[in-house]
């Protein structure tokens, strides 16, 4: 449903006149545009419509004879409002004294203690005195909500925040409230421990100390640290964070409420893989491989080192850089290869180029939605992606429009998707044949036959018609979320023009409120692409010079020594690229591999010669551009670690050593730099870009954005999907835990994923397989073994499994179909 | 108000123009034997100097000395929690509380927490006594010692081990009525 139109009313709060949103809630119109605090316990907007339950709001209307809730009563015109009569500080105080009857007052050693509602409620509300004097309830206290959580029942207020956040936010129905009267209390229904993607949010939510975080579990009180905000880096949906700091250390991260990026929600991953800045197994010190082992060394004899080999290979060396590199480093990268050693092979996409041309019109500015439009379009397509694992917390912002304001949802990918229940129409195809679907239904939408290609994709006739024809229906505010994985297969090129159609057919060029959103691989892959770090474009996305290879082609040359060196910016090729084998031969024939790396995930383990440790995400300093184009901006959080040094200023040593220094003083002068150099940054400044960043696509700059050719391409006819023929197609994904900073951080090891084989119950039957037993599955003498998952959504005839593990990574396998035995 | 010059005016007394003779012998020792007078004077008054350290000044029972932590006199557990309560009225900044939980087999104090760090920077404090104030469980208090000169300011940064201990000496208290 499109944005709804704001009518303005008037109305009287405490005597004065205040313009208000008609339908917006009494309590947030007064503190809003009346400056009048109305306390509140139960109620947030971000949870969702109000309850009522706790009664803290309750002011008077004139007019109507009972005290209002001024959390459930809209704003309507004329209404009169008072706040401070004596009849409503009689009724605060009368419901603090209630809600305090059977709260255990043991603030001082609460963790909630000095940033807590409620007793700032009571402090500023409360009458102070209580005539309540018999014994209060009492539970066993504290128990484990799940290994992330702690819950105190005692200290619960029965606001139903935490309840309603799991579900009607997160919607994985796993809270629920139990027993009646002073022995409620809150607990997962079925006792289990609540692990959820999204868990953590309930311990920011709830107003009281009930819930509160272990890992932060009596680390510090809020008098002890200070806040830093800055932005998650852990995936492509780059939260806008806050640290909590003490002694130079990250202890919690909380939301930074940004309504165009995380809607002032975090995932698990993002609260709780902080620890990984903090652990013996991050690597604080530059390391060389001596004897086949890496040694810690000093900074001089590292970067010496690095140098002479990058000057000895010249231009032989490759260069792959990962999600989490910042613009900055990106483009001091890109320095060192092009101009300084005079190589333009480097490459921040996996598996390979995708052609410029093609790559610009999916950037164009003009087929930009935004993360906002994701909750108000008419309708959403997703398309190859898995929102939960790849960028989780657009899930819980399609999970509201869906919810609140009538989005259709629709899906299609390969593998099952937890958003499936929540969609009109889902559609599977096999996978890897993202391309051939977007092609049938861009032919479907056209008019054109699509049963062919529909086939080809190895997907039902019925749903791209039924998909096509319900999207037609749904209205033209049209949104597609669609994952890298579409243009990043061998037929990359054709995926993206596939999906090119799809948005012309949509009439996407230019409509407000709908267009295309990329979930890309890493992090900040936009912002790489956007400064040059591709084989095929130059800073601002601008042609290159000369065209170097390509991910896939530096790990073909390095395996055929046509390159001898690679440099490893943030990127393990043995977890990001699709094909281990191949960069396993790689790395073996480099002579030279320079890594920069926070963890010693296997390539760097096996094959570095020298590392550099890589600062953390709160230790850096740079920008990173998010995939709705809102340029934002990473502040240095805590000082660096061990013997960290900014890796931007390494890139610029690196450089000035092997003799062409790039005059980087500042990591701010190489900011400014790219705000010159990039004709659609233009105007940008750091400080312009302040705590929420700016969408370049909405800034006039917009408009210099290289132009691209236009759709409709002519597409070619895509190879039919493998048919299983008694084997099973490979599928794979990566999961949300599938990172080494999950795998490094204690309170969240318990969710570093094993290998799962995922299959469904007649291929499981048919193999003779139980659920939960160590399968293998093996292709051309290579094979995996994980545990079988059977999914009852999983489509018959394909097996799923997970990338970006080390050890039984999908990426071992090769194609399209595997064979899945019992162990 | 019109300026009334005599009011400003400023009469200067001046010595005579003349030396010598006996206003100058009067002069010369008749303010100095004045003076004297006052001194010998005391001397009835009896001798009042207290030989620190051999002797000590005995203190009010308010008075504000160096802080003590206290124990269960029963259980032994210590009675800081480790809220931070302290440090956070402290006006001079210079309590430093990290807590840690209690847990069965280590159990130190009697609730939840407990403080793993108590620190005071006794350099920095002022002796103002908010932190005994702030403190939910009487767990710290202020002392009577003062003698607190140290020949290294990192010397001056009681642990909680320290403060937790019985001061070497005890300062005298000031006795009723004295
Ligand atoms: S646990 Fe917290 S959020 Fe949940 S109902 Fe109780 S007080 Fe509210
Ligand atoms: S969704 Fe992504 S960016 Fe947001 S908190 Fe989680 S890992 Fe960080
Ligand atoms: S006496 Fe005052 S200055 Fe000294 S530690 Fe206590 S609160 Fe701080
Ligand atoms: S001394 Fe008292 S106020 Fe200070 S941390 Fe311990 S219990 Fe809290
Ligand atoms: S905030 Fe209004 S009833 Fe709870």
């Amino acid at each position: 449903m499109p944005r709804p139109v704001e009518k303005l009313v008037s109305l009287t709060i405490n005597g004065n006149e205040v313009q208000a949103p008609a339908g917006m809630m009494l309590a947030d119109a007064a503190l809003k545009y009346g400056d009048v605090e109305i306390p509140v316990f139960c109620y947030d907007a971000k949870i969702g419509p109000p309850v009522g339950a706790c009664r803290m709001c309750l002011v008077e209307v004139e007019g109507i004879p009972k005290m209002q809730a001024g959390c459930s009563v809209a704003v309507t015109d004329g209404m009169v409002v008072h706040t401070d009569t004596p009849t409503v500080k009689a009724a605060q105080q009368a419901v603090l004294e209630f809600i305090l009857i059977n709260h255990p007052l043991d603030c001082p050693v609460c963790d909630k203690g000095g940033e807590c509602p409620l007793q700032d409620n009571a402090f500023g509300w409360g009458g102070g005195l209580s005539r309540f004097i018999e014994p209060k309830r009492h539970f066993e206290k504290p128990l484990a909500l799940s290994p992330l959580i702690a819950i105190d029942r005692e200290r619960c207020i029965l606001c139903y925040r935490c309840v309603r956040f799991s579900q009607e936010v997160s919607e994985d129905d796993q809270l629920v409230l139990e027993e009646r009267g002073a022995d409620t209390f809150v607990t997962t229904f079925d006792g289990h421990p609540y692990v959820a993607p999204f868990s953590g949010n309930i311990t920011e939510m709830c107003p009281v100390g009930a819930l509160t975080s272990r890992p932060y579990r009596f680390r510090a009180r809020p008098w002890d640290i200070e806040q830093a905000g800055s932005v998650c880096t852990l995936c492509p949906a780059q939260c806008n964070v806050s640290f909590s700091v003490r002694d130079e250390r990250v202890l919690r991260v909380l939301a930074r409420d940004h309504e165009g990026v995380d809607d002032g929600w975090l995932c698990d991953k993002g609260r709780f893989a902080y620890q990984a800045i903090h652990v013996d197994a991050r690597i604080t010190e530059p390391m060389m491989r001596d004897g086949g082992e890496l040694r810690p060394v000093t900074w001089d004899l590292a970067i010496e080192t690095a140098a002479k080999l990058l000057s000895h290979a010249g231009a032989n060396t490759g260069a792959l850089v990962g999600g989490e590199t910042t613009n900055e480093e990106g483009v001091l990268l890109t320095h060192l290869m092009r101009q300084t050693l005079g190589s333009n092979d480097l490459d921040s996409r996996p598996g390979g180029a995708l052609d410029l041309e093609l790559l610009r019109a999916l950037s164009s500015p003009t087929l930009q939605a935004s993360v906002p439009d994701l909750q108000h379009a008419h309708a959403v397509l997703v398309l190859d992606c898995e929102p939960v694992d790849d960028a989780p917390i657009l899930d819980l912002r399609l999970r509201k429009g869906v919810r609140h304001h009538g989005v259709k949802l629709f899906i299609a990918s390969g593998r099952p998707s937890a958003l499936d229940e929540r969609a009109a129409h889902s559609a599977r195809f096999a996978p890897g044949c993202g391309e051939a679907f977007a092609a049938a239904l861009g032919a479907e939408l056209a008019g054109q036959p699509s049963a062919a290609r529909a086939a080809a994709a190895g997907a039902e006739a019925d749903d791209v018609v039924a998909l096509a024809a319900q999207l037609r229906e749904a209205g033209e505010e049209v949104v597609i979320l669609w994952g890298e994985r579409l243009t990043g297969g061998p037929r990359r090129n054709e995926g993206a023009r596939a999906l090119l159609n799809l948005a012309a057919q949509l009439e996407l060029d230019g409509r407000d409120g709908g267009g295309l959103l990329e979930i890309p691989s890493g992090t900040n892959s936009r912002g790489l692409r956007e400064v040059g770090v591709l084989p095929n474009a130059s800073i601002g996305l601008s042609d290159a010079l000369a065209v170097g290879r390509d991910s896939q082609q530096i790990g073909e040359a390095l395996a055929a020594g046509d390159l001898s060196a690679v440099i490893l910016l943030h990127s393990d090729p043995l977890l990001d690229q699709p094909s281990s084998a191949l960069w396993q031969q790689a790395l073996g024939k480099a002579s030279a591999v320079i890594a920069h790396a926070a963890f010693l995930t296997p390539a760097v383990l096996e094959h570095a010669n020298v590392v550099f440790p890589a600062e953390s995400y709160a230790e850096k300093e740079g920008t990173v551009v998010h995939p709705d184009s809102r340029v934002q901006r990473l502040r240095r959080s805590i000082s660096r670690q061990g013997e960290t040094r900014a890796e931007w200023a390494l890139l610029a040593e690196l450089a000035a050593r092997i003799g062409n220094d790039p005059k980087a003083l500042t990591g701010s002068m190489v900011s400014a730099r790219i705000f010159e150099q990039v004709p659609f940054y233009a105007g940008l400044s750091l400080d312009l870009l302040g705590g929420v960043g700016i969408r370049w696509s909405e800034r006039e700059a917009a408009a210099s954005f290289p132009s691209a050719p236009a759709a409709p391409f002519t597409l070619d006819a895509p190879p039919a999907a493998a048919s299983p023929n008694g084997l099973l197609r490979l599928g794979s994904f990566r999961s949300i835990w599938a990172s080494p900073e999950v795998e490094a951080s204690p309170a969240l090891s318990f969710l570093h994923p094993r290998q799962r084989v995922e299959i469904s119950p007649a291929d499981a039957e048919r193999l003779g397989i139980n659920h939960g037993e160590n399968v293998t599955v093996a292709s051309n003498g290579d094979s995996v073994t994980g545990l079988a998952q059977i999914r009852a959504s999983a489509p018959d005839g394909t097996v799923f499994l997970q990338t970006s593990i080390p050890g039984e990574s999908a990426a071992l396998l090769e194609g399209p179909l595997v064979e899945v035995k019992r162990s | 108000m019109a300026w009334d010059p005599d009011k400003d005016v400023i009469e200067v007394i001046r010595g005579p123009q003349k030396a010598g003779g006996a206003g100058g012998l009067y002069r010369a020792f008749g303010e100095t034997l004045r003076g004297l007078k006052t001194t010998f004077g005391q001397l009835r008054m009896g001798v009042d100097t207290i030989q620190y350290p051999e002797e000590k000044i005995p203190v009010y029972p308010r008075f504000r000395g160096r802080h003590q932590l206290h124990r269960f006199e029963d259980s032994g557990l210590e009675k800081c929690v480790g809220c931070s309560l302290c440090a956070a009225a402290c006006p001079s900044d210079c309590i430093r509380v990290v807590a840690a939980e209690n847990t069965p087999e280590n159990r130190v104090s009697a609730g939840e927490r407990y403080a793993a760090v108590y620190e005071i920077n006794l350099s920095r404090c002022i002796f103002c006594g908010y932190c005994e104030i702030a403190c939910p469980f009487d767990a710290i208090t202020m002392g009577h010692e003062y003698e607190l000169s140290d020949a290294n300011r990192s010397d001056l940064i009681f642990t909680k081990e320290m403060l937790l201990a019985e001061p070497l000496e005890r300062t005298p208290l000031r006795a009723e009525g004295e």
